[in-house]
């Protein structure tokens, strides 16, 4: 243990609001915290600015250790998008908690059963197919653009506000296809009311056995785009207190009662480590600039 | 935001007992936000309360502020039990004409209800549309899901979400109260409030249930369609319940039904809004979103199967939701003597604490001094529109329901590749926008022409006063 650190409480910052499935994770990581670190960490949520704010603040925190924050996604779209100044150099990484592939899915009455049948019509009705998706350059929209790229396949895209308006629209009728992060489809996919049509990763997902990835069926991916969420520092935080965070915060991570919660919402946690961290988000920048490219949406800034 | 702030508390509780004290706030708070509505003019729930402070604040200002905050506690428990019970028994059905909303249909319904700001605006009609596009104009600033790129923002990261509705509710009524309050501050005498009178008269609730009915059932339906909630069911409320009324003109002047219209309206649509929530786990609007999320911190994911496996958590939903209308009842009605005497503060004590709510509530909401800033931005504009007869309540209305109607617009255009003619292909879009134009016009024309008998009948009072002045001559 470093000396003297923490002697006061931690305030984790969530970028986004109250009760929504970032906040969630937040919390029930740090529930015990106080078995790990000595000191409670409490979640604050400072939104707005689609997470620019909170994470802003992150990286403009006194660096001394007691301010950390949950960095997200759309940290690795600010830069590229032209947003926001703002990517993952700018803080000092502790870990990434989890990261979630896309479903394409259709609604269980739909006449497609396979990707295949989707990606094949539009090459004769080129712009028919309506994709419903939670927002022009989040995660699940330039999921399945870069899919259709590499593919050749001309898609309508429709564009809703987050996941829950897009999962509506698509067992209400009115899009026929909806990408969005699997955990999202779990209850209306066991309920019977989608059916998930491909996982966009490399590996199956443990909660939706059944359901193929994408290369199996039949559109290899080997770079798809992951939804992600992970912990951060200010840069600048000394080195001895770093480590007390880093190994507190994966002792959090190894909660049983955090890997439960975990489980029962369908996501896939992945521990990396600092390094392994900055690599994963080193790659996802590489694989977004063209994939932001592809709709017309790459911007970046100096 | 009582339930977002709460949240966290709830961890500990059983999760009956989280989620029942989560539906006590949100059923409170949509009650509780309209007696600072009626009493200071500023709505303390975002957005619910907007509808009842334009005739509640009026009546407050009659002295008749224990009779608003009676009423609008009557209108609140019929509303809300009436939700309550058509949740509990009809939520499954419900669900199932929620979904067929899509983008035409939320962009028709959007449509209709900014058709109310004609029944919103006051002495000119021609003013509250300016007001109200003034509205539409703000909501295009931030960052746009539809393409992916900022608007209007400047570059400012504060500025990407757009203006939010709590900073924006503050200063359009806080700040601007505050302001109007120190400019008459020593000129107007103190308004008593006659404590005595807090109950309405039995006769006057009687006269009042046609509308509480009818704008609790529009409620319930309202807040049962996923991503319309409290505050769309209380401007549509109110707008039909002035627009079918024997005396139109009289709405905005400070009466009872004005009241009891969007506090039936508004509480009912809790109700409605848990529908889809439960059924299919798409939140009916911003604070059973928060709900959402609670049930899930908690082990429980909201959707089709949460009625078959979960009936233990199910039907104590029920009986909370209709036993807090009970309680909203009790202490609504108990508390009101206090409430009423609050108007009778000294401006020059009341009107510094309110300006430090609007401070504070403007800061908390997401911990930023720019929210601080911009509210006090919108309240100088708004008192000066106020003072050049503007009406700020369109400002409102467009703010809940122009993001609504744009986004939806542009979607409807995109699936149909650019045809309009899917808003009149799909029948509740058709009947939406029929009913939209049926609205306005009508509406528009009642309202006219009772302003003509009104100025009819001054004009009359005036010629038999100059009679009787020269008669006595």
């Amino acid at each position: 243990m470093s000396a003297g650190f923490p002697a006061k409480d931690i305030i984790l910052i969530c970028p986004w609001s109250a009760g929504g499935s970032t906040d969630t994770i937040s919390r029930t990581l740090v529930k015990n915290a106080k078995k790990y670190f000595g000191v409670n960490v409490n979640v604050v949520n400072k939104t707005g600015g689609m997470g620019a704010i909170g994470m802003g603040a992150v990286a403009t925190a006194r660096p001394d250790g007691y301010t950390v924050g949950m960095i997200t996604f759309q940290l690795s779209t600010y830069r590229l998008m032209g947003l926001a100044k703002l990517s993952y150099r700018d803080f000092s990484l502790i870990q990434l908690v989890n990261q979630s592939p896309a479903a394409i899915s259709v609604a269980a009455d739909s006449k497609w059963k396979t990707l295949k049948q989707v990606m094949d019509y539009p090459k004769k009705n080129p712009g028919i197919v309506t994709v419903g998706h939670s927002g022009a350059g989040g995660a699940w929209h330039l999921a399945i653009a870069s899919i259709a790229t590499q593919n050749n396949v001309q898609f309508n895209y429709v564009p809703f506000d987050g996941a829950a308006p897009t999962r509506t629209a698509l067992i209400g009728g009115h899009i026929d296809v909806a990408t969005t992060g699997i955990d999202e489809m779990l209850q209306l996919y066991k309920a019977g009311k989608v059916w998930i049509l491909a996982v966009n990763n490399l590996v199956r997902h443990p909660l939706f056995p059944e359901v193929p990835t994408i290369e199996e069926a039949g559109f290899p991916n080997p770079h798809p785009i992951l939804d992600w969420r992970g912990l951060a520092a200010p840069k600048g935080v000394p080195k001895d207190r770093m480590e007390v965070l880093i190994k507190g915060f994966k002792k959090c991570f190894d909660d049983p009662e955090f890997r439960k919660l975990a489980k029962e919402l369908g996501l896939p946690l992945v521990y990396k480590d600092p390094k392994g961290f900055e690599e994963f988000l080193k790659g996802m920048e590489e694989t977004l600039e063209p994939a932001l490219k592809s709709v017309g949406l790459l911007k970046p800034m100096e | 935001m009582g339930c977002a702030l709460l949240i966290p508390f709830t961890f500990g509780l059983p999760p009956v007992q989280g989620l029942l004290m989560l539906l006590g706030i949100f059923c409170g708070g949509i009650y509780g936000g309209s007696i600072s509505g009626i009493l200071i003019r500023t709505p303390g729930t975002p957005s619910a309360a907007a509808a009842t402070l334009l005739d509640g604040y009026p009546l407050s200002q009659k002295g008749m502020a224990g009779k608003a905050i009676g009423m609008s506690t009557i209108a609140s428990f019929c509303g809300g039990t009436t939700g309550a019970i058509i949740m509990t028994f009809l939520s499954p059905q419900i669900a199932k004409i929620g979904l067929k909303f899509g983008p035409p249909e939320f962009c028709a319904l959007a449509v209709f209800g900014l058709g109310m700001i004609i029944t919103i605006s006051g002495r000119s009609i021609l003013k509250g549309i300016i007001s109200a596009i003034f509205g539409l104009m703000i909501t295009t600033i931030g960052f746009d899901p539809l393409s992916g790129v900022p608007r209007f923002t400047f570059g400012s990261q504060n500025l990407l979400g757009g203006v939010t509705f709590v900073p924006a509710l503050i200063g359009l009524f806080g700040y601007a109260q505050v302001f109007r309050n120190i400019e008459k501050i020593l000129v107007l005498p103190p308004v008593k409030s006659k404590v005595e009178n807090i109950l309405p008269k039995f006769r006057e609730i009687r006269s009042t249930l046609k509308t509480i009915f009818k704008s609790a059932l529009m409620g319930t339906f309202i807040g049962s369609i996923p991503g319309t909630g409290c505050d769309v069911a209380a401007f549509i409320t109110y707008g039909e319940a002035k627009r079918s009324s024997k005396h139109p003109e009289k709405f905005g002047t400070g009466i009872l039904e004005g009241v009891a219209a969007p506090e039936a309206g508004n509480n009912a649509a809790t109700g409605g809004a848990m529908i889809p929530m439960l059924t299919l786990g798409i939140p009916g609007d911003a604070v059973t979103a928060v709900l959402l999320g609670a049930l899930t911190i908690h082990g429980l994911q909201p959707g089709p199967l949460l009625f078959r496996d979960h009936l233990d958590i199910i039907y104590p939903i029920f009986a909370g939701m209709i036993m807090a209308q009970f309680i909203l009842l009790i202490v609504g009605l108990s508390g009101a003597r206090v409430f009423a005497r609050l108007i009778n503060v000294d401006r020059r004590i009341l009107t510094p604490i309110i300006f430090f709510l609007c401070v504070v509530g403007s800061y908390a909401m997401r911990f930023s001094f720019f929210d601080v800033g911009l509210s006090l931005i919108i309240g100088i504009i708004a008192y000066f529109m106020e003072y050049y007869g503007y009406p700020v309540s369109p400002i409102l209305l467009a703010l809940i329901l122009g993001p609504m109607a744009e986004q939806n617009l542009r979607r409807s255009l995109i699936i149909s590749h650019g045809d309009p003619l899917i808003f009149f292909t799909r029948p509740i879009s058709t009947a939406f926008i029929t009913l939209a134009v049926i609205v306005i016009i009508t509406s528009y024309y009642r309202i006219k022409r009772a302003a003509e008998r009104e100025a009819h009948r001054i004009s009359i009072d005036r010629e038999r006063d100059e009679k009787n002045e020269e008669t006595e001559i």
